[in-house]
């Protein structure tokens, strides 16, 4: 091997495994991220701005109607609390996934990866639980019991109803995750990929209580 | 904003108490009963603070390449704050009300 190889093959070594099918010629992104996290990066911004535009729209027609319907006591706050309180413990938890799998201790990554799934399902249902309680007083997508604006049913249906869909995906997608990670086709990068998403559905929760839940308490 | 020091899961856990501290003093207001506008200034702040916290140590934007947050928040933030262009005609449907 003569000494340019040496040094081409130096470089190879030093960066990550994916360059390497490309050859030395590819230059470096200048974000420094894997693209598999500047992909999501994107995807959180348009969805960032997907959910924007739906609690805009619920300020909007706040705004616009005389009553607006406040149906939340304070059992509903406490689920509220909890489910804050959930996601944000599965925050946690992928974080703890996401530093096992960087550490290369796949049973720890696996084990963190289940917690963190079973913390989503448990949000999605006192989630569901909220909503057959709403349901179970007469509030519909349409139609007001109490006799004020019928559009707080369409907004907090829709709202947190993307919001729950976010969930659930996440919940499939780490499932997929694990998936391929117990059988080697998925690396770390594909967890902190995961881990990025699930931190972004729990971002928008900080948003989606306070303006969905406690603004509507009565 | 970049560094490599990258905080210990306790420190996280910290983060995480933290956050959830917050949630409680949006609940302490919610409950002094003050006016809707007030209320809501109170909660977007409190939540904007979450969200930045959430956003640079849970999501890792602090340990990324500054050139990441300068291409993806700006432009965010420029979207959100132009949806704003649709709400003066909510206060013009504020103004047509017969109850007010």
């Amino acid at each position: 091997m003569n000494p340019t190889e040496l040094v081409v093959n130096e470089k190879l070594a030093s960066i990550e495994p994916e360059r390497k099918e490309h050859g030395i010629v590819m230059e470096l992104s200048p974000y420094g991220v894997d693209k598999k996290k500047l992909g999501m990066w994107m995807f959180i911004v348009s969805d960032a701005c997907t959910f924007a535009a739906f609690l805009f729209a619920y300020g909007y027609m706040r705004i616009g109607a005389p009553v607006w319907g406040t149906p939340f006591g304070p059992s509903s706050i406490a689920n509220g609390v909890l489910m804050t309180a959930i996601l944000l413990s599965s925050s946690l938890t992928m974080l703890a996934a996401v530093r096992a799998s960087q550490a290369d201790d796949r049973s720890s990554a696996k084990k963190w990866l289940g917690v963190t799934m079973l913390l989503g399902v448990i949000f999605a249902a006192l989630h569901l639980r909220e909503w057959f309680k709403l349901i179970g007083e007469g509030w519909r997508l349409f139609y007001n019991p109490t006799g004020g604006a019928a559009q707080f049913g369409a907004t907090f249906f829709s709202v947190t109803g993307l919001h729950l869909t976010h969930v659930v995906t996440g919940v499939i997608a780490l499932a997929f995750v694990v998936r391929g990670y117990s059988q080697r086709r998925y690396d770390q990068s594909h967890v902190e990929t995961a881990g990025l998403y699930w931190h972004f559905v729990d971002l928008v929760w900080m948003f989606v209580f306070p303006l969905m839940y406690l603004m509507n308490a009565h | 904003m970049s560094s490599n020091r990258e905080l210990s899961m306790t420190s996280y856990v910290g983060i995480g108490v933290g956050l959830m501290m917050i949630v409680g003093l949006e609940v302490v207001l919610t409950l002094q009963h003050l006016t809707p506008r007030t209320l809501l200034f109170g909660l977007l702040t409190l939540a904007s603070m979450e969200a930045f916290v959430a956003i640079m140590y849970l999501m890792h934007v602090k340990y990324e390449q500054p050139i990441l947050f300068w291409t993806i928040f700006p432009a965010t933030l420029f979207v959100l704050i132009f949806l704003c262009y649709f709400f003066p005609d909510a206060f013009r449907m504020f103004s047509m009300r017969l109850i007010k």
